[in-house]
Formats: C-alpha cells, structure tokens, sequence
C-alpha cells in the first residue's frame, strides 16, 4: 500500500508539475456514461422534441385550413375548427417540457402562447376599417396565439355559435391562425436537422461549438425544463385559479385546461420516458434505471399519479373550483409531488451520476 | 483514488508559484481561480442551462424565497390595454408589455430584426441643458425617452431608425474585423421634434445579481475613485450622483447603462411607467401625461401597487449568480493573467464585496466577482453617444460587470453587446473600447491569436 501511494503520489507530483509549463490540457477524464448519455440525448433532441414541433406545425397547418374554411352559420365547420385549435395546443402543451432553444430565445412561446388576451385591443383591431393580416397580430402581441383564437372560436362564456360570427372577427381568426402556423414552421425549422438543427447542441454537448459545456449539463437542461413544467402547472395553472378564482385559469373559454394540465404532465413522460407518438427511444430512464430502479419507478409513478389525478377532477376546471375543491386539490398535490421528487432527487441523481 | 491523491499534492504544493519572479507588478501566469468559483458569494447557483439567470439565490430565507417565486411569477405578467380584468394599464404610450420581454430569462436582450416592432431596445433623449434636478434636460412634447410603441387610437411618439456604417479594426496578426457603427434616428414623430436633440439607444440588460450591487458599500466604491488620474496609469474612474426621486435626495449612481439610477426600486419603478406605460407609487403620471398622446383618461392609478413592486424588486434583488466554468482549464487560468496583463481588470476589477445593511440577510457581508468598478469612465470618441446623464459625460460608461456573460449565447441566443447591441460579440465589444481604455485595446490588437483565444475562453467562462 505503501509503495503504490508513493507511486501515485510520483504521477500526481508530475501532473502537478506538468501543468505548471504553458500550452497544458486538463487530463483527460473519461466518462463511462458518455455513449449512454449520447443516446439519451440524441433520441431525446432529435425524435421526441422534434417530433413534436413535427406534429404541431402540421396539425396548425391544419387549424388554418380549417379556419380559412370556416363560414358564418356552419356549425359543422365551428366544430372542425374547434377541434382542429384542441389537435394544435395538444402537441404543444406536450412541447412545455422543453422550453428552451429557439421557442425559448427566438420569442415563439409568448407569440403562440401570450395570455391574457387583450379584449380592448383585440376589439380595436375589429372595429378599425384596416385589412387584417399576420402583421397585424405581430404588431399586437397580446391579442394573438392560442388563446385568441380560443377567445375567437368559443367566445368569452363558450358557448358562442356559428352565426354569433361578424366577418371581421373571420378575418382576424384566420390571420390568427396563419400568424400561429407561421411560427409552429419557425418552430420546427429552428430544429429540424437540415435546417436550423438545434438539437446538435444536446447531440455534440461538451463539444466545440455546443452550448452545452458538457453532457451532464445538456441533461440537466433537460431535466430542468421537466422540473419548469411540473412547477408552472402546480403553482400558476391549478394554485393560482384556486386562490384567486377561474378570472386566472388559462384555457377556460374552451373548457380545455384539464387536457392542457394533462399534456403538460405528458410531456414530462415523453422526455422521462423517450417516447412519443409510441416511438420508443431512450429517455432519462435509462440512465436513472440503471443505477437507481427505484427512483426510476417512483418517478414513472408520480407521473402517472399526476396525469390520473388531473383526469379525475370531475366536469370541467373551471366547474370544479368551486364544486369539487378537493380534487382540484388532490391534482395540484400530485404535481407539486412530481416537482418535488424531480427537483430534489432526479436532478442530484444526474447532475452526480 | 488517483484523483484523490493528486488533489491532496496539489493542495500542499498549492503554494508554489511555478515561476521565479517575485516583485509587486508580478502576474502570476497560471492563477489559481478557484476562489472565483462563487461569483455571487453565498447566492451563487451551479448551472449552466437556460435557466441559470432566473434561478433563486441557494440561501435565501423562507419569507425572501416566498416573496422571491411571487415577484417571478409577476416579472412574467404581460400587460394590456385598460380596462381589464388582468394586468390592465399598458400604455398608452410604451415600449414593451412586460419586463420578461426586454429581459428575456431575465439576461440581455438581443439587437432588434425588426426596429419598428416590440423589442428591448428603446432610446433615451434630451435637449441641451439640464433638467429640475440636475439630470437630462427633457424633450419638449417627449421627455427623457422615446416610446416607440402605443395602444390602439393613441400615436407612438416616434419610430426608430438605424443605418450602420462599417468600421475596421485590424489586429497584429493580420485578422480584419469588422465593427458596425449605428446612427439612430426617429421617423414618423407624432408632433415636431427640436434641433439639437440628443438621442442615445439602450439595450435590456441581465437583472440577476442587482442586489448584490446594491449592496456594496458607497465607500468601497468610491475608493477605487482616481477622478485626476493620480498614478498616471490612464484611468480615471469616477462616480455618477443622481437625484433619487423615491427619496428627495442626490445619492449615488449604480444602475444603468450611465450609472444614472441610485436604487433597485427606481430603476424599476421607472422602468413600469417609462417602458411599459404602468403608473405606481413613485411615479404616479403616465408618462406623457402632458402630452395629446399620453393621457389614457382614465383614473386607474397607480395601476400597479406598492406590494407588486416591491415584489419586482426583491425579485431583482435575489436572483442567484451563476458560478463561473473551467476554472481549472489551463487557456481559461492563462486567459485569466492576460485580463491582468493588457489591463481589463481596472475597470473590470473581479471582486467587490457586499456590506451588511441590506434588509435581505442572504446579500449582506458576501465576496462576489461581477467584474466592474461600479464607476464612470471615458469610453472614447468612437462609443460615445454624446448625451449627458448627472454628472456623466457623454462619452463616459458605467463599467458593465461581466459575470454571466459567457452564457448569453445560450440563454439569450445571441451575442449582442454594448449599450446600442452594435458589438456582434466579445470580440467586437473590446474593439469598440477607447478614451481611457485605450491603451487596453491596443494591447488586445497586439496579443498573439494565441493570447487573444485564451482571453476570450476567460471571459466566456465568466
């Protein structure tokens, strides 16, 4: 023992020394983890969130066919239309998981997403004699995204009709809808490998010309971005509305906001699991699971939990503030549950792994 | 175990020097900066993702980090046209429509793609003289700044214009870089604009660590004072005082592109009525309320409290620092003496270090690393934008603190440095330095390529 401490003691005195000439590299440490984590990151960056933003450009080119389709008195077309916006904001609640890159830094989130919708502005628009078109809602970016058309399709109580239609509001809905699409397709590019290919930060992170100063931190970008979600969902889309009443809650005009929570808590599976869409890809589990199974279940399970309780509140959210408290209740305790056990056990896990 | 023992060598040979030279204007080559590790002392945060600006200290108390998650929740609320059942009271007159917007996750704003549009981007302005309290001298029929943006019916008072022109700046080892030089100019005034006007652009910048600023002492600040240059090294740094309106009183500058706000509470009580339009308890007129485009003929003020304020404050105040990278990278510790070497660190002097009066327990008594004096200097003809602020000149800047500067590339997505964004990069911002930083730069443009690579991998770890 002796003569092998002597002996590295010999090797660290030389690497000491060695680093005192100039033009020195830090000794090379290898990381066993480093192909696991290339998958990770690769499968992750590469299909499931650019999946993703694949499938909510193309289910927003579907919302503006469906707008630019709609006309004054055609319930049917209302109804298509409806579910057309419910089949664009599904991927992308699913993408708030992963708010950071180009939906982060290039201004998309608050051009899709800005809340609350400026009534006063968006009735200005309306009332002016002037053509309406996507520079229009560029120009005003708080009556523009999801939730003006929301506002738009269902109107302020949700029960607006086809006819309760004026032309103008049309008009506004379908440059609403083209200035949406515009942005879901900025979105994807700003991933899309032979295009703005954000994704060879994760996929080459700890190398020249990453972002990523190391694997490691490329993945606590992603855990973090988990962590984000599960926290805005606890704190502002399900506390906030019980404390200060329904004034807050964010899809109530289409009494969509327990799908929205859902797909929040979805797109944590996704990335937790490295699903989506059924394909099967490697995802924070793989690496979780393979030192630490426990944990791994215990947050396969707090997911599942959340998704389950935010399913269960009875009616719809708005409703159930007041009606049903308990399990609006029960569905924000299971997030904040999430949260905490990302927060304080799967973010050490990685960042010390 | 390998490692282990070579941490237990080192830290008993840490001591040695590895060269021979011992006199007082000896630059250790190589330091050792692992002190720096924790740039904001005890409030330091370990991360380096997108969320690294926007972080809580570690060592807040529970009542601090309770305010601190309220005040985060109400930097991201996006203000409307009044009146309204949420956020109402944007504009009428306004840059922007929430503080997120022109500080984006809470770093630096980028240079604008589109000029005409929302951006945090806005220009200041005045006429000769000065005003009431010694500060700028008001426009007439416009103010101290120009908003570029307006509610539906009412003007913006004007829109903003650029033309860059391309200026060179060629370094020893032959490279050419090009520098861009802006020139604004309003267009489409809603009333008539003065001869003589100054204007002067002013870019969104990082509002972590604010509270850590606040809490160096005035002393220590006006310590590193040599207003006459009295050791002839070039540099003179001085001190801004401003009028503080909050309390009736001249106090010293310490935020602001010119160092022309003295407190937190200020900065950001003008910042709602000057950039968003949004009254409060320090300033309860719109601004522009004198003017046929700044009235909203409505009486909703304050239109936001004292409590959500102060919120926004302490939010300010106790936004974590995060700590620096590869310290121990050998180009970083060489990049590091060369910052020593060519003089950066006069004005960008690495640690300060906090009192103990702050009513937040998690700032007082820390040693931090934001890498600026706090002080004024004389930039030079070339960044100078010729528009007096208190007692800055109009050539004179505050020296920006660096810390976290390494990471604007992925937290921000871009580059974009100076007041004006017209620096592209690191690079571009070093070559726009003059006046007393002069002999700085002319050192930078003769490092070797060597030299200036490790500079710059320092300065990005910061």
């Amino acid at each position: 023992m002796k003569n092998r401490i002597a002996t590295l003691s010999a090797l660290g005195l030389a690497i000491f020394f060695a680093n005192c000439s100039d033009n020195n590299n830090d000794p090379i440490t290898y990381d066993p983890n480093t192909v696991l984590y290339t998958a990770v990151l690769t499968d992750l960056s590469r299909d499931v969130i650019t999946d993703t933003y694949e499938t909510l450009n193309t289910n927003a080119i579907a919302l503006k066919a469906a707008a630019d389709a709609f006309t004054i008195g055609n319930d049917a077309q209302l109804a298509a239309l409806k579910t057309a916006w419910q089949a664009t904001r599904a991927p992308w609640e699913q993408s708030e998981g992963f708010l950071y890159g180009p939906v982060d830094t290039g201004g998309i989130d608050p051009a899709m997403d800005t809340w609350p919708v400026d009534v006063n502005a968006m009735n200005n628009i309306l009332g002016s004699g002037d053509p309406i078109t996507p520079a229009t809602l560029e120009a005003n970016n708080e009556t523009r995204g999801f939730h003006l058309i929301e506002y738009l399709a269902w109107g302020i109580n949700g029960n607006k009709t086809a006819a309760d239609f004026t032309a103008r509001e049309v008009e506004l809905l379908r440059a609403a809808a083209e200035d949406l699409q515009n942005n879901t397709q900025l979105l994807y590019d700003g991933w899309k490998t032979d295009s703005g290919n954000y994704g060879s930060n994760f996929i080459n992170a700890g190398q020249s010309g990453s972002v990523y100063v190391s694997q490691k931190v490329a993945l606590e970008e992603i855990v973090n971005g988990i962590i984000g979600i599960a926290d805005e969902v606890a704190t502002g889309k399900i506390q906030a509305p019980l404390d200060e009443g329904a004034t807050v809650e964010e899809s109530r005009f289409s009494n969509n906001s327990k799908i929205d929570f859902a797909n929040n808590m979805r797109s944590i599976q996704n990335v937790y699991e490295g699903n989506f869409g059924g394909s099967d890809r490697a995802g924070l589990t793989n690496i979780v699971k393979l030192t630490n199974p426990t944990l791994d279940a215990e947050i396969k399970a707090a997911i599942g939990d959340a998704i389950n309780a935010i399913e269960a509140i009875p009616g719809t959210f708005t409703q159930a503030l007041t009606d049903n408290e308990a399990a609006v209740i029960n569905a924000q305790e299971k997030v904040a549950a999430l949260q905490l056990k990302l927060q304080n056990q799967l973010l050490p896990f990685i960042s010390n792994n | 175990m390998l490692k282990r023992i070579f941490l237990m060598v080192c830290l008993g040979f840490g001591l040695i020097s590895c060269s021979e030279n011992d006199d007082e204007t000896y630059i250790d080559p190589n330091p050792d900066l692992s002190e720096r590790l924790y740039a904001g002392g005890a409030t330091t945060i370990f991360s380096a993702t997108s969320i690294s600006f926007r972080t809580p200290a570690p060592n807040l108390s529970a009542a601090d980090l309770e305010a601190h998650l309220l005040g985060d929740t109400q930097f991201e609320n996006v203000y409307v046209t009044a009146p309204a059942e949420i956020n109402p009271g944007l504009g009428p007159i306004f840059n922007n429509s929430s503080c997120i917007s022109c500080h984006p996750n809470d770093g630096r704003t980028g240079y604008p793609l589109n000029l005409l549009g929302r951006s945090g981007l806005l220009i200041r302005a005045s006429i000769a003289g000065t005003g009431a309290n010694g500060g700028p001298n008001p426009v007439p029929g416009y103010g101290l700044q120009i908003q570029n943006q307006a509610i539906f019916g009412y003007n913006p008072e004007a829109q903003y214009q650029n033309a860059f022109t391309d200026v060179t700046e060629t370094l020893a080892d032959g490279t050419i870089v090009h520098l861009r030089r802006p020139a604004f100019t309003l267009i489409n005034p809603y009333t008539g604009l003065p001869g003589g006007m100054m204007l002067s652009a002013r870019m969104a910048t990082p509002v972590f660590g604010l509270g850590l600023l606040e809490a160096i002492s005035e002393l220590d600040i006006l310590a590193n004072q040599d207003i006459d240059d009295a050791n002839g090294d070039g540099i003179s740094g001085r001190a801004n005082y401003v009028w503080d309106p909050q309390t009736n009183q001249t106090v010293l500058g310490r935020f602001g592109w010119k160092a022309n706000t003295g407190s937190l509470i200020v900065q950001c009580a003008a910042a709602f009525v000057e950039d968003m339009g949004i009254t409060n308890m320090i300033f309860q007129n719109e601004t522009g309320h004198d003017q046929s485009n700044g009235q909203d003929g409505l009486t909703d003020d304050p239109e936001v409290g004292q409590a959500l304020l102060d919120n926004i404050v302490l939010y300010c105040r106790t936004l974590g620092v995060p700590a620096p990278r590869n310290l121990k990278q050998a180009n970083v510790r060489q990049g590091a003496a060369i910052f020593e070497q060519i003089e950066c660190a006069k004005c960008h002097m690495p640690k300060q270090k906090t009192g103990t009066g702050s009513a937040i327990s998690a700032l007082n008594n820390q040693i931090i690393f934001p890498y600026s004096d706090m002080l004024l200097h004389d930039m030079g003809e070339g960044l100078a934008d010729n528009r007096p602020d208190f007692l800055a000149s109009g050539s004179e800047w505050k020296t920006r603190p660096l810390w976290g500067i390494g990471l604007t590339q992925l937290i921000n997505g871009h580059t974009d440095f100076l007041h004006d964004g017209r620096a592209r990069n690191i690079q571009e911002a070093i070559l726009w330095h003059g006046g007393e930083a002069q002999n700085a730069k002319n050192k930078y443009k003769q490092l070797t390529t060597k030299q200036r690579s490790d500079l710059l991998e320092f300065i990005n770890s910061l």
